[in-house]
Parts: C-alpha cells; sequence; structure tokens
C-alpha cells in the first residue's frame, strides 16, 4: 500500500521536475506554473506514504536513515510549496524539485533494505529529534538553494544582463524573503531537535555531550545557523550577503550529513 | 469587392496630412453620419487617432463610384489638394481590407508595435459606430472577429511583453528586484519628462509613496500637488534618502547630486534594504561608485536604453508570429464569408421549417390519427402553406439582392437569426 503511493509521488516528482526543466528551456513560465501543480499532487502522495507507513508499521517513518531521507525531502518539498504560495518563486521549484526527486528515488530504492536502529536507540526522544532536526537542515537546504538563485539574479541585474534568464528567475526581494522565514522558522526548530537529542544522550550513553565528530560538525553547524540568522537579524545582512553566507555554510551542512557520516567513526551511527 | 478599407498612417503621410483630419474628429457632426449619406454605402467604420485615419465600409453595388464619392468627401472635409488622396492613403480591398484592421487593431501597424492603446480606440470607434448606426451584421461581425484576433495575438505571442519605452522598462527592473512594488517609496530627484513618467509608472504599479526633491523648493511643491506626494528640500535628501526604495534623478547639475558615501549611510541607516537607483540625467547625477554596493542596483539612461533596445528586436521576432495569426484569422473569416451564398442558404431555410412542420406533426400525432385521412391531408397542406406564404417574400428578396450582388448581409443575419450554421468563431476549437 504505502509502496504504490510512494510510486505515485515518485512519478508525480519525475514529471514536475521534467515540467520545471522544460520551462527553463523554452523559457515559458506556464510549463512551470503546470508543474507547481504537479509538485503539489506529488506532495500530496508523499504525504499519503509518510500517514501509511505509520499506520502500517505503528513507528514513525524517520526510524531508518532511509525513511529520514525521504522525510529531508518531504520537508523540502512542502516548504517550498508554502513559500511558492506567498512569493512570486517559481522557478526555485526548477531546483527544489529534482533534487526531492532524487533524495525520494534512492530512499525508496532502499527502503526496505536498511533496518531498524538499534533497539536503545528507539523511542519518542529520538523520533523528535530526528524529526526536528532534519527539518531544521531541510528549511536551511531550501534557504541556501534560494541564495543560489538570488546570487545569479543579484549578478544578471547589477551587470545589467537584462535577458530572458533574468525574467525567468524571481525576483531578488521574494528570495530574501524564503532567506528570511526559512531561517527564522528553521533555526528553533533545529535548536529543538539538538536539545531533544542531547536529553536523550544523557539518558542513553551517560552524558549530554560527546567529542565525536559527528557532534562536532552538527555543533558547527548550528553554529553557523546562528551565525547567519544573527548577522541578518541584528546587524541587518540582507540581500546579497545573507545569500552568499547560506550557500557557503551549506557545505558545513553537507560535510556533516554525508563525509563525516561515512568516513569517521562516529558513535552517532544509524547501524 | 465589398468591403474596402481607405486609409492614411504615420508610415504613408506626414503630420501636416494626418493632423487634417484627426483635428477635425471632435466637431459637432460625426463623419460617418456623413459617409452614411453617400450613395452605395451600407456599412461604415471610421478610426481617427493621432496616427492614422482608416474608413472601412461595405458598399452595395458598384464600388468604384461610392470610392469616388468617398474620396471627394475626404478631400473636401481635411482640405486636401487635387492628388493628395491618391498620395497619401492607402487602399484596400476585401482579404487585404480584412487584414489591414485587424492588423491595425493587433497593433502590428502601430508606431510603437504591440502598444496596447489602438485596441481601446479602435472599440471606441466602433461603439461610435454603433451609435451613429453606421454598422449592420457584417461589420458588427468583422470588428468582434478583429477584437479577438487582438486577444490572441496579445496572449499567444510576446508582442506587448517587453518594455520598449524607458520608463516602462525602469517598471519592469524594479519589478524583478522588488517582486511587488506595493509600499515602496520613489524619491524623484529633479524634474523632467521621462523621470516623471518613469515615477508615475511605478506608482501605477503599486508604489505607494513619493517624495519629491528639487533644487527650488516651489517646484517640489507643485509637482508634489500633482503626484499627490510630498516635497522635501533638496539639502535634506541626503537625510531622507533612507526612506527610498526607488530613488529617480535628473537633475540638470554638473557634478554627482548622489555621492557614493550617501548612498551608503543610507543603505546602513535602512538595514541593507534593497535600493534601486535609476539616473536618467546628463551629466549623470549619481556617482557610479554607487552601483558597486550590495543590494544597490544603479542603472543610467544608456543602460535603460540598451534594455528598450533589445525588447524591440524580441517583439520583432514575436511580429512575425503576430503576422501568422493574423493571416490565419483572415483566411477562416474569408472562407467563412465565401460559404453565404443564396441558394444553399434557402436550401438550408426550407429544410429547417419543412422539419419543425414534420415534428410538430408527430408530435400531435395521438389526435390526428383519429381524424379522417381527408382531414389529415388537409392539415398537413394547411400547415405547409402558411409555412412557404411565410418565406416566400424574404426568398424572393434574397434572390432579389444577389442580383445586386448585395445579398451577404441578408443571408448572414438569416443564417444567424435562424441558427442555420455555426459561426466561424465558434468553429475554432478554443
Amino acid at each position: 500500500m504505502d509502496k504504490i503511493l510512494l510510486n505515485i509521488a515518485l512519478v508525480g516528482y519525475f514529471v514536475s521536475t521534467t515540467g520545471y526543466l522544460g520551462s527553463l528551456l523554452i523559457r515559458r513560465i506556464f510549463l512551470a506554473k503546470i508543474s507547481t501543480w504537479l509538485l503539489a499532487f506529488a506532495f500530496f502522495f508523499h504525504t499519503a506514504t509518510l500517514f501509511t507507513q505509520y499506520i502500517l508499521t505503528g513507528q514513525s517513518p524517520v526510524t531508518n536513515i532511509y525513511g529520514s531521507v525521504s522525510f529531508f525531502a518531504w520537508v523540502i518539498a512542502g516548504a517550498y510549496l508554502i513559500f511558492q504560495i506567498r512569493t512570486k518563486t517559481r522557478t526555485l521549484g526548477a531546483i527544489v524539485c529534482p533534487l526531492t526527486f532524487l533524495l525520494v528515488l534512492a530512499a525508496s530504492q532502499l527502503l526496505h533494505g536498511g533496518g531498524l536502529l538499534p533497539h536503545n536507540l528507539q523511542g519518542p526522544l529520538v523520533t523528535i529529534h530526528v524529526m526536528l532536526s532534519v527539518t531544521g537542515e531541510a528549511l536551511f537546504v531550501l534557504v541556501a538553494l534560494a541564495g543560489m538563485l538570488y546570487l545569479i539574479q543579484d549578478y544578471q541585474i547589477k551587470k545589467r544582463r537584462f535577458g530572458a534568464l533574468t525574467r525567468l528567475l524571481p525576483p531578488l526581494k521574494d528570495l530574501d524573503r524564503i532567506n528570511h522565514y526559512g531561517l527564522l522558522l528553521g533555526f528553533p526548530i533545529l535548536t529543538f531537535g539538538l536539545l531533544a537529542g542531547s536529553t536523550w544522550a544523557g539518558e542513553v550513553w551517560g552524558s549530554h555531550w560527546h567529542w565525536d565528530p559527528k557532534l562536532i560538525w552538527a555543533l558547527l553547524f548550528w553554529l553557523c545557523f546562528a551565525f547567519v540568522l544573527h548577522q541578518r537579524l541584528a546587524i541587518g545582512w540582507s540581500g546579497h550577503k545573507a545569500a552568499l553566507l547560506s550557500l557557503v555554510f551549506l557545505i558545513v551542512l553537507l560535510v556533516s550529513l554525508t563525509v563525516v557520516t561515512l568516513s569517521f567513526p562516529t558513535i552517532h551511527t544509524f547501524r | 469587392m465589398n468591403i474596402i478599407l481607405l486609409g492614411l498612417n504615420h508610415k504613408t503621410a506626414p503630420l501636416e496630412i494626418r493632423e487634417k483630419l484627426s483635428g477635425a474628429a471632435s466637431d459637432e457632426t460625426h463623419p460617418l453620419r456623413e459617409i452614411m449619406q453617400i450613395a452605395g454605402v451600407r456599412e461604415a467604420f471610421y478610426l481617427s487617432t493621432c496616427n492614422r485615419t482608416e474608413v472601412f465600409f461595405h458598399v452595395d453595388e458598384k464600388p468604384e463610384e461610392t470610392l469616388g464619392l468617398l474620396k471627394a468627401y475626404l478631400r473636401k472635409r481635411g482640405n486636401f489638394g487635387a492628388e493628395d488622396i491618391d498620395r497619401y492613403f492607402y487602399l484596400h480591398f476585401d482579404e487585404n481590407a480584412l487584414s489591414h484592421l485587424f492588423r491595425v487593431t493587433s497593433s502590428l501597424d502601430s508606431m510603437v508595435m504591440g502598444e496596447p492603446q489602438i485596441l481601446g480606440q479602435v472599440k471606441e470607434s466602433y461603439r461610435e459606430a454603433v451609435d451613429n448606426d453606421a454598422t449592420g451584421i457584417l461589420l458588427n461581425k468583422i470588428l468582434h472577429h478583429a477584437f479577438r484576433v487582438a486577444k490572441r495575438v496579445r496572449t499567444e505571442t510576446g508582442i506587448a511583453s517587453h518594455a520598449v519605452s524607458v520608463s516602462y522598462a525602469a517598471v519592469e527592473l524594479a519589478k524583478k528586484i522588488f517582486g511587488n512594488l506595493a509600499g515602496k517609496t520613489v524619491i524623484l530627484v529633479g524634474a523632467g519628462e521621462m523621470s516623471e513618467l518613469a515615477a508615475r509608472h511605478l506608482m501605477q504599479h503599486g508604489a505607494s509613496r513619493i517624495l519629491i526633491a528639487n533644487r527650488t523648493f516651489e517646484r517640489s511643491v507643485q509637482m508634489a500637488d500633482f503626484f499627490r506626494g510630498e516635497a522635501i528640500r533638496f539639502e535634506d535628501l541626503e537625510k531622507r534618502l533612507q526612506e527610498a526604495d526607488i530613488v529617480i534623478t535628473s537633475t540638470g547639475a554638473p557634478n554627482y547630486v548622489i555621492s557614493q558615501e550617501m548612498v551608503a549611510s543610507a543603505l546602513h541607516r535602512r538595514k541593507n534594504r534593497l535600493l534601486f537607483l535609476i539616473d536618467i540625467a546628463v551629466p549623470r547625477d549619481i556617482d557610479p561608485a554607487a552601483g558597486q554596493l550590495d543590494n544597490v542596483y544603479l542603472y543610467n539612461i544608456d543602460d535603460l536604453q540598451d534594455i528598450v533596445d533589445e525588447n524591440r528586436n524580441i517583439r520583432q521576432l514575436e511580429a512575425e508570429k503576430a503576422e501568422a495569426i493574423v493571416a490565419d484569422e483572415v483566411k477562416r473569416y474569408w472562407e467563412w464569408y465565401n460559404t453565404l451564398e443564396v441558394v444553399p442558404t434557402i436550401v438550408s431555410l426550407k429544410e429547417k421549417t419543412e422539419a419543425i412542420v414534420r415534428g410538430e406533426l408527430e408530435k400531435s400525432s395521438p389526435w390526428i390519427q383519429n381524424l379522417p385521412e381527408e382531414e389529415r391531408v388537409h392539415i398537413e397542406g394547411l400547415l405547409s402553406s402558411v409555412v412557404n406564404k411565410i418565406l416566400h417574400d424574404p426568398i424572393v428578396g434574397l434572390k432579389d439582392k444577389t442580383i445586386h450582388r448585395s445579398a451577404k448581409p441578408y443571408i448572414a443575419a438569416i443564417k444567424h437569426l435562424f441558427k442555420l450554421e455555426d459561426e466561424p468563431s465558434k468553429k475554432r476549437s478554443e
């Protein structure tokens, strides 16, 4: 049942992805508008998948790494769709949608390959920790992607290249607004996520903090996140600087999620 | 050769000639009233703008004679010399006349291609024609078809979607920076036609507040009255710059009026919110170095002109698509027009009435069955003779009109009223 729903969602994400890319190719916005509806359609089925999984197994969808990846993609797509209602940022979908598709595809291929978490890593607090952290990180990814488009559009307008690309890309202000609200919303969520993890660690490992590579990178990313938000709110770094900084710190997040998890011995493991 | 268009435009006639006719349009008798008096004119449409005067009309018979009379009328009205009419006016017949009208309505024949005003002007002229009882079934149909063609061109091509004036280019840019102009503040520094136009367009697109700074405060106050804005003293510009989202400058000052430091400090005070500077002045008013600051976008007159030039090229390309649409629509209309033949119309009219008679007889069959055979035949005969009597005069009239080659509007009317077929516009799959 959940497999069928997931496949429908996957097809939806795929068709929407081709639509978005096609709209960039032929430089017509109407195709992107259709793609947004397709994305919403796929997102709906993705949501249904997550619920069905929960009902069928009685476990949260984030009990293994693949479920978490799927959830990560779900947050990005959902947050983008919400932003799309309030801003004119259709072309952002052309990045968000393929990314979502690839993540869900990867997760779906391996969904049944990955085992459950070890017994000592199960429990409501772990679920809360994973869900909140993943949501916070996903929001940051969206902020960084918007930042990427911002930098391109900023460059185009600064260099006075007012061509088809500029017309197609979203207005600067709308991209900056995603930066603002994404950071504002994502930071407390991530913070609570990390606190939940730390609380759980205190119970299981006997200490809230370990000098573990994974944990150090996670803390580093949290500090980066806090830094961008602080610069934005207190110093007034908006627009170009905020976009650039978000994009740079995305690297920290990606390193933390991939390199550190895969190559360093860490106690923060899913196995 | 029943549909004729006689006209002049900005390409064929200089202003001195064009103004002779366009200026006269405001007097008390509408030219259509006089044109409709000309022998042979059945329906007419008169369009007069500052760039063109066109008479589009439908004649009964002897088009040459009618045309001669119309030319004489125009010569008198515009006080033209003997050869002026043949020299400056163009003349189109039938499909070509249609094509020209469609192109004009779609703004393909305008001085600034794709400008939206012409459609409104054609609609207004059409309303005047209707008010003066100058249009009939053919012209009504043609004009409505022309409006649809214009709409199709507008939606299916990008002919109108790229700014081709400096002030609109500024609005397009502002929208790419701010997305939505609602709540934005404009500061207008100095006076000038182009800068005021840009300010007005920005206000029309949602900018909510305008501050005006001039060397002389009185002038600022005057302009502020006009724009319903706020006049500020020139010395206060530096202080108030932080309030602006968009700054338009066009002073006659020999040096920079706004320095990089001024912009940097204003930007700092407004917490780095985006700032769009438009420098229309020559020599420039804003230090170009200001454009290097983060979150500041500085465009001067040449930058805007470059955008306009490129947009012109794009419109030119889109115009080719538009021409294809016009050609397609003319063909479609003309095919329909040529189906307006007398004989098939009479045949389908008779078929329809016979079908009605048969249908009604069948509906009342229960009681008719009870009548004796003889009475039933009588009733049927009576019915068909009533119908034939009713149709007799219109059919004879139609055949009579055929001889004079003026049956088409009547056929169109009959087809329309009796719903004998679909109209060309409805055939099109939407």
